[in-house]
């Protein structure tokens, strides 16, 4: 620890490898370890010759660990002495596999998300793994595993500088090891940020951009949130069914022992509830704790996790859709989460998709506008507002027709579509509230689609496709003729809004001094005035 | 105005040599049962001859189903984007600017090149985006797969 305040970290222009240590950071290796720990360490339990035959066992159980570990710890070695990594102006390139040899090269212009993630045992030894999503099919993104976090660091700010379309003079210029640690950030010349770096963090070549926190969420929120969850309350409830159900069957045949048919029966399904309680309020802790959600030159950056911490950055113009969601008990307190498709992510979607685990209406207004800085409205506040937890056509929705109650009786009212100038709401649920936002220029195709009952009652559902993810927007059991006009206003909508979107290179537009005239001016003010202490400043809405 | 067809847009319709192919495709599944049932029928109780006849008439549904459908299906190249339609029960019509396909992918099975077909799938970046045209005459499947992907470069946006 010492020795990284006195380096500069910058990312390897040069083919360079992971740290040596990464292939015993993968959890097998510590878990071997600790086998053999406890072989070598044995039961203790002293018995003349008994113990002599259990100790000649368990030394050859140890030995075939050992071997087996050193074994798995060897190859690990060997491939690691293959996977190199190095970064270039246009793209990061990774060199990896023994038998099968890989180069992957992941185009910088086409970065979706980088993210610095932390499982327990690296972040003891103060490793982190980095990954690098571009768009472009499965698995072309690039995971580094491990880097010292104070590479991984230097890393993704110079990935994130050059993917937002600074010349790499620029950058090549600031990474030189003698620059002095006021000068080096490039940042300092980008107005409305001071620098600060953030305590403990590393000194790196390229500073991390300064990052602005706009939600954080509590933990008492959090496990309030967590309590109050459809998951929680329907193990509850199931636990609660289980004992009284056993209890019932006690009373209503009392020559059967009580206890005995409570153990028998209800205990374990109480047991199991229970069980499926815990779990899930585990997925539920990991994914939300210590919650931030900021946003900075480089996008918003989002922070959480218990176990494995996990900082995400992702670049403005990167969100393809958005979802809020509130159940039954939320609503007293009126909180929402928030999650969102960003293209590139694959696996462990729960955790990458999260925007806000838990927040109040007006933190979910600021982490949408932080995501989607113009929603093309006059009064984007109030839109959203009504969107959230209105009914029928109120705020100017398209809604489902009377006819739609024979096939959704429940939440038919609740239905309903609305398109501003660039985003499309789709607002359905009755006891869980749903809001889908999707930006117009992220529409990849759509559907419109006619069961045979739709058909018998005059309805249709549309689909508007977006990236894999959590969010799949739909609008089910419109009427036909709305239905259609839908679709071909979201087509013409989405062919506009693609002509104007965000440059790729989100500051390449900008430039370092040159702001460009902004196009969307007018409205982006307009919701400056709806929550001011996001978009008066934000980097991206004056792009 | 019952469903989607905008005006002045021209559907193209899938090749009526689909219906063979389509037809000799699901025969596979037909032939294994009826042949257990014949031979049931023959060796062990008359009374198999039934479970042959529902084979027949579940063979013959499903033919008129697939005659049905394959007549639903078609595409339209419009300005912008590709119309594809397809159902009869459960109607679907995919709208795919031409801005965001990936990568356009012709192919075509054992059968399908006997009758001088072939498939045509178009790829988004959604796993959604559901459009595949199905019995592309093959004289006229380079050329539209040729003109699918100029489209597709010459409007293609980033996600």
């Amino acid at each position: 620890m010492t020795e990284q305040h006195e380096r500069v970290f910058s990312a390897p222009r040069e083919w360079t490898h992971v740290h040596p240590v990464s292939p015993l950071l993968g959890g097998w290796a510590v878990f071997a370890a600790a086998i053999g720990y406890w072989f070598s360490q044995g039961p203790g339990a002293p018995s003349s010759e008994e113990q002599l035959d259990l100790h000649l066992t368990l030394a050859r159980v140890a030995l075939i660990v050992a071997a087996l570990a050193a074994l798995a710890i060897g190859f690990g070695y060997l491939s690691w002495s293959f996977h190199t990594y190095r970064i270039t102006d246009e793209a990061i390139e990774q060199r990896k596999g023994l038998l099968m040899r890989q180069h992957r090269q992941a185009r910088l212009d086409r970065v979706q998300a980088v993210d610095v993630v932390q499982p327990l045992v690296s972040r003891i030894f103060g490793f982190a793994k980095l990954t690098v999503e571009v768009a472009g099919g499965e698995k072309s993104g690039i995971q580094l595993m491990y880097l010292r976090l104070a590479d991984a660091e230097a890393l993704r700010n110079e990935v994130l500088l050059l993917a937002a379309g600074f010349r790499a003079e620029v950058a090549a210029r600031s990474s030189g090891e003698d620059a002095p640690r006021g000068e080096f950030s490039l940042r300092h010349e980008m107005e409305g940020f001071r620098l600060a770096p953030a305590p403990g963090s590393a000194h790196t070549a390229v500073a991390a951009a300064e990052e602005r926190p706009l939600v954080a969420v509590p933990i008492p929120r959090l496990l309030g949130s967590i309590a109050l969850s459809w998951g929680t309350v329907t193990m509850v409830i199931l636990a609660v069914v289980f004992a009284a159900g056993s209890l019932a069957l006690g009373i209503a045949l009392p020559e059967v022992d009580l206890v005995a048919v409570f153990f028998g029966g209800g205990f374990f399904g109480v047991l199991s509830a229970l069980f499926g309680m815990f779990t899930y309020a585990m997925a539920s802790l990991n994914r939300g704790m210590n919650f931030r959600l900021g946003i900075s030159q480089d996008g918003v950056r989002l922070a959480h996790g218990l176990m494995e911490t996990r900082r995400q950055t992702i670049p403005p113009g990167r969100v393809q859709a958005v979802q809020f969601k509130q159940s039954l008990l939320w609503r007293g307190r009126d909180w929402w989460e928030i999650v969102a498709n960003v293209a590139g992510y694959q696996d462990d979607q729960q955790a990458v998709s999260t925007l806000m685990p838990v927040g109040t209406r007006g933190e979910a207004l600021t982490a949408l506008w932080s995501v989607l800085p113009n929603l093309g409205d006059a009064d984007p506040a109030g839109t959203v507002s009504r969107a959230l937890s209105g009914s029928g056509a109120e705020g100017g929705f398209v809604t489902a027709p009377r006819a739609a109650r024979w096939i959704d009786p429940i939440q038919w009212r609740q239905r309903g579509v609305r398109a501003t100038d660039t985003a499309l709401f789709i607002r359905r649920g009755r006891l869980v509230r749903e809001l889908m936002v999707v930006p117009h220029e992220r529409t990849q195709s759509l559907a419109i689609t006619q069961g045979v009952l739709e058909r018998a009652l005059g309805l249709a559902t549309v689909e508007v496709h977006s990236t894999k993810g959590v969010v799949r927007p739909v609008a089910q059991h419109l009427a036909v003729a709305d239905a259609i006009a839908l679709v071909e206003a979201q087509a013409q909508r989405a062919r506009e809004r693609r002509k104007v979107q965000t440059p790729e290179q989100w500051m390449a537009k900008v430039g370092l001094a040159d702001a460009d005239a902004d196009a969307d001016a007018p409205s982006s003010a307009a919701q400056s005035e709806a929550s001011p202490a996001v978009t008066q400043e934000a980097p991206h809405d004056g792009r | 105005m019952t469903w989607f067809s905008p005006e002045g847009v021209v559907w193209t319709p899938a090749s009526p040599r689909l219906i063979p192919v389509r037809l000799i495709t699901a025969t596979a599944y037909f032939v294994v049962p009826a042949a257990a049932a014949v031979v049931a029928s023959l060796t062990l109780h008359r009374n198999f001859w039934w479970v042959l006849a529902v084979v027949v008439v579940l063979a013959a549904w499903s033919a008129w189903i697939t005659v049905r459908v394959v007549h639903a299906h078609g595409w339209a190249e419009r300005d912008d984007d590709l119309l594809v339609r397809r159902g009869r029960l459960v109607r679907r019509v995919t709208v795919v600017p031409y801005g965001r396909m990936q990568y356009v992918e012709v192919t075509s099975g054992p059968v399908e090149r006997a009758f001088g077909i072939c498939s045509i799938q178009l790829h988004t970046a959604s796993p959604g985006t559901d459009a595949s045209l199905s019995g592309v005459l093959a004289s006229d499947a380079e050329r539209l797969r040729d003109r699918l992907t100029a489209r597709g470069e010459a409007q293609l946006a980033g996600l």
